[in-house]
């Protein structure tokens, strides 16, 4: 079943397997997985380097404090585990601009930058707001 | 074992997977959001399903507890939308980005740099949220069996007849 063709792992099995290994994360540690709280805890540390005393006043900061945890290592581990699997498929390739944003937005990495910028930090607000 | 090294491991193996997968990509990332390419949402609700069944065997055992999260409709409903919009622009989500820069598509550290960003900047707002947004159809912990007041199996079955009829119409419309 699991062919490691340069189409990758049937989405089926890939994602079955990922579930498993969710479910045996929560037996063993009582972890369920996650990753938009390891950025507000990522900005508190970057933050606490400036203004300690203005994280300590700021509610969220203390709610998600600024320390790291079971899910800051996961987040880490998944860029690990992504290279790992893509050197290993010989997937592995540095790229700057995608494909199909290249096809619609021309090849400008500023422009793509930009875009990625901005999205990333609208798609954050909304994934704290809706809490996850 | 520390609890970090089980993060880590447990991390490692989803960003494995996750590459193995092939759904770390931009370009399969918009496929889903625009309804082209569903080997996203194959792998997510293969994902959902397995674990649905496994955590729930698992706490009719005794061996785990639910952790579920209040539903908060305005906040759930805003969020949801602002995070669209945000998705759709940066291509990658809060977990898979740290995937697409471990598989060299390094554009994803711009988006990197704005999550924290907007991370920091929902602290700020968080006390006026917390006031005027959170409260806005707020229902408590509540699950889906609860509220129909069915046995938790039922519904598992139900979705999981769904799921399986749909990704059945995937494979027959060649999505």
């Amino acid at each position: 079943m699991a062919k490691v063709l340069d189409k990758g792992w049937n989405p089926y099995l890939a994602g079955a397997l990922a579930g498993l290994l969710l479910v045996a994360s929560i037996w063993f540690t009582g972890k369920y997985a996650g990753a938009s709280t390891t950025y507000v805890r990522a900005i508190g540390m970057v933050e606490t380097v400036f203004s300690p005393e203005r994280v300590k006043q700021t509610e969220y900061l203390m709610k998600e404090a600024p320390i790291i945890d079971w899910q800051w290592m996961f987040v880490i581990g998944i860029i690990l585990g992504s290279f790992l699997s893509a050197a290993q498929s010989g997937d592995l390739k540095l790229k700057a601009v995608p494909d199909l944003w290249e096809s619609r937005f021309g090849p400008s990495r500023l422009k793509r930058a930009g875009a990625a910028f901005l999205g990333g930090t609208i798609a954050m607000f909304g994934a704290r707001l809706a809490d996850g | 074992m520390n609890i970090l090294v089980y993060g880590l491991i447990t991390g490692i193996i989803f960003g494995f997977l996750l590459q193995k997968g092939r759904v770390l990509r931009y370009d399969r990332q918009l496929g889903a959001l625009r309804l082209q390419d569903m080997t996203i949402v194959k792998f997510m609700l293969s994902t959902i399903l397995v674990s649905m069944i496994g955590v729930y065997l698992l706490k009719d055992l005794g061996l785990v507890q639910l952790s579920l999260k209040p539903t908060l409709l305005g906040a759930n409903i805003l969020g949801g939308l602002i995070f669209g919009l945000g998705w759709g622009l940066f291509g990658y989500c809060p977990g898979t980005s740290g995937g697409a820069l471990g598989e060299g598509r390094w554009d994803a550290i711009w988006g990197i740099w704005g999550m924290l960003l907007g991370a920091g900047l929902y602290a700020e707002a968080f006390p006026w949220v917390k006031k005027n947004i959170l409260p806005l159809g707020d229902l408590g912990k509540i699950t889906i069996p609860q509220i129909l007041g069915i046995n938790h199996w039922i519904v598992i079955a139900v979705l999981l007849i769904g799921a399986v009829g749909l990704t059945r119409w995937f494979e027959k419309k060649g999505f």
